[in-house]
């Protein structure tokens, strides 16, 4: 049975930053929805409340910064760069600020629908110069993302996960690697954030139907080990199948694209994601079952990569996990 | 100009009572809801949709039509049922409300309700989309009026103030701003959040014209409404609604916590019958 961890930025942000005059901690009208609004009672000197203006906010931050502050910036991930985009361009990441920008609701993990779900962050985040993107899929990565974050001499984008967070790994994140899960020779599987739960939880079923999987997570995007990459997919015999909370246009599908086709590596590649859509509203494990997202999409792509079903259904596959709802008064929503 | 209905005070209380019984019932079935943001603007868009918009439901393209920006998206919980109410669809559609594949979600999508001009959902962006809607109907030589319903929240937002200064500028006298300043952003008290006021001196250095009022109190409303100058007065148009996050619930009165929420069990039943016996006169808790 995993472990669940509840709000475990809520723990390590505090724990982190407690104390640290350098560091700042800036909310856009959503406290408590980001876990910090333990941290703003009781370090009110580190908290600096903005209200709902993000263009302010990101620009503020890129001022802060050139002051030697380094903002922790805190908001859902779309508020984060689809409105305030040039501040975020030529007030932080050009002069290359320490700003860590912390988005929170990743891809479909929020029922709020088209507004609220930050489906192309990561290819917008890709193409920025000087930008890091780091990505949380479990407890031990949320707890460690304050420190990587903030070992990088520039502007950092951050996936994270809130609320009730499952524990898959024991070591914190190193900026730069990349967790290998299996090391199978049939299939590479790559996955980044929720999704490599998902793909856990389909291991067993594919291995009893003689599948030997290769399974690596991504914590780290950009800066990105494509040596290191082309190991793995030197690897397995068959090809790679890539499963992102995103959409396949820019995002890590498109990330191991690139690495194969730049080095020329002749091999098939399923890349699964949203596909050139908006998602609608609703819970999670429903959006993720909708849109292909979840462990059997995952069985289904390895299908169609090696042209061969494997009799594999959702009863084969470890249960999925529904989120606890952390008080009926207060539903895990918006 | 616009004839606004003559609607008894009476229909029109009933009506705030139905948005608000309907937004705890339609929460239900979606498992959470945003109940506090919009019982403070029941009464707004009770007068405004039985009483002073220019509509024909049976018409939702009507070119001479006025025209609704819910800004405060998230609110849209409030509207569904007023535009099924009026028959731009079926109410029985809304049992789907946030199921998959509904066309009813948290946030309104004009490409999918019937009766909606625009999408809404991310905060800041209904006063330009009013002021482009306004101003094509002067292109056009339209005359009609373009409403748009902002929360207090979303005033901290810079993109406000520049559709503001663009009002102005352009005299948009066809542009009304409902703002329903029911005092509270998420984080607490917006004065303490970031604070907006005075924000009729603010809109009226601007070039527009302002009133300020009860937002609970339907007579009030009503002439507040009837009180809008013509048109081509050139000046935009904002009523500041003075209202309360949560009227009309008790718990939910000015708290925090209710932003969104979930009612079950005999939670529901209780907050359904204290709506249904009618606003009590509005209590503050005296300071401990």
């Amino acid at each position: 049975m995993v472990e669940m961890v509840s709000r475990p930025y809520a723990t390590a942000f505090e724990k982190f930053a407690a104390g640290n005059p350098d560091i700042l901690c800036l909310s856009a009208d959503l406290t408590s929805s980001c876990e910090i609004d333990g941290f703003r009672d009781r370090y009110p000197d580190q908290f600096v409340s903005m209200g709902m203006a993000e263009q302010n906010m990101l620009s503020f931050a890129g001022g802060l910064g050139l002051a030697g502050f380094r903002p922790f910036i805190h908001t859902f991930g779309v508020f984060m760069y689809r409105r305030p985009y040039d501040q975020l361009m030529a007030s932080i990441a050009y002069p290359r600020r320490k700003v860590r920008l912390m988005g929170f609701l990743p891809g479909v993990t929020t029922p709020g629908g088209m507004t609220h779900q930050s489906i192309e962050d990561i290819s917008v985040m890709r193409s920025i110069p000087n930008m890091t993107i780091l990505e949380t899929g479990d407890a031990t990565e949320v707890e460690s993302i304050c420190e990587a974050a903030d070992s990088i001499d520039g502007p950092v984008w951050c996936r994270v996960l809130r609320g009730s967070v499952p524990r898959l790994f024991d070591t914190p994140i190193k900026v730069g690697e990349m967790r290998v899960l299996s090391e199978g020779d049939d299939i590479l599987v790559v996955t980044a954030g929720i999704t490599t739960e998902e793909a856990m939880r389909a291991r067993s079923a594919l291995a009893n139907a003689g599948l030997s999987i290769r399974h690596i997570h991504l914590h780290t995007i950009k800066p990105f080990d494509h040596r290191q990459l082309l190991d793995h997919i030197g690897s397995v015999k068959h090809g790679v199948v890539t499963l992102e909370n995103h959409v396949t246009e820019g995002g890590i599908g498109s990330l191991v694209a690139e690495t194969m086709a730049d080095a020329g590596v002749g091999k098939r590649l399923v890349r699964l994601g949203l596909k050139d859509t908006y998602a609608h509203g609703g819970s999670r494990p429903y959006l993720m079952r909708y849109y292909g997202l979840d462990a059997l999409a995952l069985v289904r792509g390895i299908e169609g990569l090696m042209g061969q079903e494997f009799g594999i259904s959702e009863n084969d596959l470890d249960a999925a996990r529904i989120d606890d709802v952390h008080s009926l008064v207060k539903a895990e929503a918006l | 100009m616009p004839e606004p209905s003559n609607v008894s005070l009476e229909v029109l209380k009933d009506r705030a009572k139905f948005i608000r019984t309907e937004t705890v019932r339609l929460s239900r079935i979606a498992g959470a809801g945003h109940y506090s943001s919009t019982f403070s603007c029941a009464e707004i868009l009770s007068a405004l949709y039985y009483s002073q918009l220019r509509i024909e439901p049976s018409r939702p393209d009507w070119d001479d039509r006025d025209r609704f920006v819910m800004s405060k998206g998230h609110a849209a919980i409030g509207l569904y049922p007023v535009l099924a109410d009026l028959g731009y669809f079926d109410p029985a559609e809304l049992e789907t409300y946030t199921r998959l594949g509904s066309k009813y979600g948290d946030h309104p999508d004009m490409k999918k309700v019937r009766g909606l001009d625009f999408s809404s959902g991310s905060l800041g962006h209904g006063l330009s989309v009013g002021l482009g809607i306004a101003l094509a109907g002067r292109v056009q030589k339209k005359n009609y009026r373009t409403y748009v319903l902002l929360g207090d929240g979303e005033m901290a937002e810079g993109q406000i103030w520049e559709a503001a200064m663009a009002a102005g500028h352009f005299k948009a006298g066809h542009l009304v701003a409902l703002l329903d300043r029911n005092g509270l952003c998420i984080d607490g008290h917006t004065e303490d959040i970031m604070s907006i006021e005075p924000i009729t001196d603010r809109f009226a250095s601007f070039g527009w014209g302002v009133q300020r009022c009860d937002g609970h109190d339907l007579p009030q409303v009503l002439d507040a409404f009837a009180r809008l100058p013509d048109g081509t007065t050139g000046k935009p148009q904002v009523i500041v609604f003075d209202t309360v996050k949560g009227r009309g619930v008790k718990r939910m009165e000015m708290s925090l916590d209710w932003h969104v929420g979930n009612l079950v069990g005999e939670d529901y039943d209780d907050v359904m019958a204290e709506l249904d016996a009618g606003l009590k006169p509005y209590e503050v808790e005296p300071a401990e």
